[in-house]
């Protein structure tokens, strides 16, 4: 449909490398394709390389966990927190459009450790802007320059992260802007360093350690602690309900538990949850994330399963494209199957399990 | 109105089809519907007693011949290629949201095809990979009997069911043929990836390859036939970085792009720097409707303040950086928007925008030397902002990568475009006497850096190790420049002779050793489409060598060019090396990810992903 349009057939031999179409142009900057909500190049995750040590590289960006689809366009990478490892801030073009990666890839210090330095230049512009910083570490070299401004419009924090591997220091060379180079010998493993020109000794640096925080629970849009009143629910029949908490708690804690037909774990764990629920320990509200067409199935397995709980379901997107209730609780593009909110009776969120209950350690009144 | 008009349905050049993925051809040739079946059960084995219960399947029935008799209008493969593709991006979305029940619509009555699961594991086991990344191998060759389309529906079943969240699913089409009847059918070849979270919380990485046939019967393309020839899959117990955006106060939710609050192509960029001189790092965030000041806390959240602290400016800027412009010890903003001087002579667009830095993080537009009310008097289509003293005069200045302006003009060409606009130098002017701040001019013409090809990015270092610092600027549609600095205040180009022309479809770049040798290399981010590499795979027969390698290499990605050791040149590392297979890609950053002592690369990707499951 997008600047489909038949040429001549025989163009294959008549090939016009240099000519332009209008359609073809058009099209990428064309709004009318994207208003309807087709893709152009879409679903192209962000890429993570990790190098070899020799120029060769592997693919590891499906399990970086920094690999969003919002189609990402500058990207940051620095120190967030002070704790001597590259996190990542991507502007993305759509939905969640401002990402904080936060680095967990936790090697231990002891093995792979780094030093930051930032330059302060006397000759030329102080900020030594374009300046190459050679780290020896061991017996390999590797260079990086200052930058303010470069990638695709993506201004780097004016500090460099050399990784060290295994070793404990490493020498650093500058080849300032103006043509002098200097080396400053012994930087140390978990230190930074203001390096400054013609001084020779790099001086340390206090770090401001301020750790991230840990994310919201994936899929989950509500924090432990905070208040779930009503569950908007669909029951037998497509009626669209809201489920008060208070009213179904009668005082006990109220297990909101998500699951689909689809999902081994879940339908395992469907029997537990029932038998909670028929002793009168606690209320459990099972919804099913199926999709419409797979509801029958869903509704087969919790009779057979879980007699004693009701069928429910989640709220039919509407044609909005609006998210699908009960989207103020959960995110069902991003929830994790099987999620157990376990709700106090005034609706206070107590745990999130993004797991199957544990007979024992979930079972009602434990902590 | 941001958007261009919908393209009529005039000439479209394969270049375009090439560069941008789009289908070549309408749909005059599609299949005609009624038509006696042909192909679908040619050669192969179902051609007697269909498959079924009562038949014994066996390898022999995952044989796909090739179409004996070819279609050879690329037009036409394209477009039945486009058509299969699009099903396979709908039978993707279907089992991503994991809607089994609405997979069969997807597989002909008679498939046969290769389980995705019970394959026993290539010899010599589940091999590592570096940050403990389990991989695994399968034996695709070993002796598991085909299924039929309940069997293989089940066997999808079992592998993404029983998986906690299903991320991405993306079956792609790669290459195919078709053979020549009133009925189509062809041979495709197919790339699969599943990507997910397993109960617990590991993450899981399926991928492989698949040769299919698919038949079209009623108007829509089946699979017929599904044959794997690679399947292999990673695993790490937890992803290696955590998205925290939302509990560290950096969350903006915005709408979908194309919808009414979303919808222009001002790609909008990223800055970091210490605003407040706390010594933790700040970001500023230009964006559609408002800018976004983060100022880090000592808890590990940001808190937004662009508009207590004065940079609350127009929205919608596109490059921004922080430098101490004035030299007076704090970081100023400078901040890129596109503008334009309408035909009449009038403003359109916003003007390049300075704020001051009052050395404790807040900030008073600059109004002075070269900027007025309304930003810097030059017009400006601009991108990329980069900072470098090229003069040596102690004061930084700024190099303005210039685009064309999208809603009105087309690239003149899609390997040599000259006709965007032309990029700025912006010269910092200093200090007068009595120490006033002179502001900007831009010097672009007398340091010879004028050029009207589509610059989106620019890196700057210095290349030719004479102390000066040399600019290479990355250019769509075209060839990349990389300004030699003369020492001088003039610089002249030398892509080709240094070997980074690059010819391709430049959106990124950035400076930084990738081979460990201790001089800076170079990374360009391309595009690359898939659409283009599987016209590319037909039509070498019909055009000159040259000419194909050069269409290649436009439609081939990224590049890295490694830096030689007397500052002469570059050379680009082997494609075996990897690196570079993303898609469509933009901003690069070159950094020591896993801190081994290299430097990895993190790429961002991707156009626009539409809510649709269809692709253009």
């Amino acid at each position: 449909m997008v600047a489909s349009s038949c040429g001549e057939t025989s163009s294959t031999k008549k090939f016009q490398t240099e000519a332009v179409g209008n359609a073809g142009f058009l099209a990428r900057h064309n709004g009318e394709i994207f208003r309807e909500g087709r893709s152009f190049s879409g679903n192209e995750r962000d890429k993570l390389f990790l190098n070899q040590g020799d120029g060769s590289f592997l693919d590891v960006s499906d399990l970086s966990g920094a690999d969003s689809a919002n189609d990402g366009r500058a990207v940051i990478a620095f120190d967030a927190d002070g704790d001597f490892d590259v996190d990542l801030f991507v502007h993305e073009t759509q939905r969640e459009r401002h990402a904080l990666y936060r680095n967990d890839i936790q090697v231990p210090v002891e093995e792979n450790g780094a030093i930051k330095v930032q330059l302060r230049a006397v000759t030329g512009n102080e900020e030594a802007i374009g300046a190459t910083v050679v780290a020896s570490v061991g017996d390999t070299k590797v260079a990086q320059v200052l930058s303010r401004g470069a990638g695709f419009v993506s201004c780097q924090a004016p500090e460099l992260i050399f990784g060290l591997g295994v070793e404990e220091m490493a020498d650093v060379t500058v080849h300032w802007p103006g043509g002098g180079s200097e080396t400053f010998t012994e930087l140390n493993s978990g230190t930074a360093y203001l390096l400054v020109e013609g001084v020779g000794r790099a001086q340390v640096l206090d770090v401001v350690e301020r750790p991230l925080p840990d994310p919201m629970r994936r899929g989950v849009n509500v924090r432990v602690g905070e208040k779930v009143t009503s569950i908007p629910v669909q029951g037998e029949g497509g009626a669209v309900l809201a489920l008060d908490v208070a009213e179904l708690s009668a005082g006990k804690d109220v297990y909101l538990n998500f699951w689909a037909s689809y999902c081994g774990p879940c339908v395992a764990e469907l029997p537990i949850l029932d038998a909670w629920n028929t002793a009168g320990e606690v209320s459990v509200v099972a919804v099913s994330v199926d999709a419409p067409s797979a509801r029958e199935r869903a509704a087969a397995l919790l009779k057979e399963r879980a007699p004693g709980l009701a069928l429910r379901f989640s709220v039919d997107p509407p044609p909005s494209g609006a998210p699908a209730a009960p989207a103020a609780i959960v995110d069902l593009a991003r929830l994790p199957l099987p999620t157990t909110l376990i709700l106090g009776p005034d609706g206070t969120v107590k745990r999130i399990l993004q797991r199957p209950v544990d007979e024992e350690k979930d079972r009602p009144g434990s902590k | 109105m941001r958007f261009a008009k919908r393209p009529d349905p005039t000439f479209l050049s394969i270049g375009a089809a090439l560069v941008l993925g789009l289908s070549a051809c309408g749909g005059e040739e599609a299949p005609s519907e009624g038509a006696p079946t042909e192909g679908a059960t040619t050669e192969s084995a179902d051609s007697g007693a269909p498959v079924g219960a009562a038949r014994v399947l066996t390898a022999q029935d995952l044989v796909i011949p090739d179409p004996d008799r070819p279609h050879d209008s690329v037009e036409f493969v394209e477009t039945e290629s486009e058509s299969v593709a699009d099903r396979l991006l709908a039978f993707s979305d279907k089992l991503r949201k994991r809607e089994f029940e609405a997979l069969s619509d997807f597989f002909t009555e008679d498939f046969v095809g290769s389980p995705l699961d019970s394959w026993p594991k290539k010899e010599g086991g589940p091999t590592e990979w570096p940050l403990d990344i389990s991989r695994t191998e399968f034996d695709v060759e070993g002796d598991v009997a085909p299924l039929d389309r309940e069997g293989f529906e089940a066997s999808i079943q079992r592998v993404v069911g029983g998986w906690s969240r299903v991320e991405s699913v993306l079956w792609k089409v790669k290459g195919a043929e078709f053979q020549k009847g009133l009925r189509s059918w062809g041979k495709v070849r197919l790339k699969l990836h599943l990507l997910g979270e397993q109960p617990g919380g590991s993450m899981v990485a399926v991928h492989g390859w698949a040769d299919a046939r698919v038949t079209n019967r009623d108007g829509k393309y089946r699979l017929d036939r599904f044959r794997l020839t690679e399947l292999g899959q990673e695993t790490r117990q937890r992803p290696m970085f955590v998205e925290v955006a939302a509990a560290a106060g950096l969350a903006h939710t915005w709408a979908r792009f194309g919808t009414d609050a979303n919808q222009s192509f001002h790609w909008n960029g990223a800055a970091s720097g210490d605003v407040d001189g706390d010594g933790d790092w700040d970001l500023f965030v230009p964006s559609d409707g408002k800018n976004f000041l983060y100022l880090a806390q000592p808890d590990g959240t940001w808190s937004e303040s662009a508009v207590a602290s004065g940079v609350a400016g127009p929205p919608e800027g596109t490059g921004a950086i922080f430098f101490d412009c004035d030299r007076d010890g704090d970081q100023d903003l400078m901040v890129g928007h596109v503008g334009w001087r309408e035909p009449g002579g009038g403003a359109g667009g916003e003007r390049i925008r300075l704020y001051l830095n009052d050395g404790k993080g807040k900030y008073t537009e600059f109004q002075g030397g070269g900027f007025g009310p309304n930003g810097f008097g030059k017009a400006f289509i601009a991108y990329t902002l980069t900072a470098f003293d090229y003069d040596g005069d102690g004061w930084l200045d700024v190099h303005v990568c210039a685009y064309g302006r999208v809603e009105s003009e087309h690239n003149d060409s899609w390997i040599e475009a000259t006709n965007g606009s032309p990029n700025g130098l912006l010269r910092c002017l200093g200090k007068d006497a009595d120490g006033t701040f002179l502001g900007f001019e831009d010097a672009a013409e007398k340091a010879g850096v004028v050029d009207s090809r589509w610059s989106y990015a620019a890196a700057a270092s210095d290349v030719d190790l004479d102390g000066d610092i040399d600019l290479f600027v990355a250019n769509d549609y075209g060839s990349n420049r990389m300004w030699v600095n003369q020492g001088d205040g003039t610089f002249k180009d030398g892509a080709e002779a240094m070997g980074v022309a690059d010819r391709g479809n430049g959106m990124g770049a950035a400076f930084g050793d990738l081979t460990s040798d201790g001089r800076p290399d170079l990374y360009i981010a391309n595009m690359s489409s898939t659409a283009g590499n599987r016209i590319l795979g037909r039509l070498s027969d019909d055009i000159d060598p040259d000419t194909h390698a050069m269409l290649k290499k436009l439609a081939a990605g990224n590049s890295i060019f490694a830096a030689g050791a007397d500052g002469k040149g570059f050379e680009r590392l082997p494609r075996g090396n990897g690196g570079i297979g993303a898609s469509w890609a933009w901003s690069t950053a070159l950094t020591d990810l896993d801190l081994d002592g290299d430097l990895d690369v993190f790429c961002t990707n991707g156009f626009v992903t539409g809510k649709l499951p269809f692709d253009t």
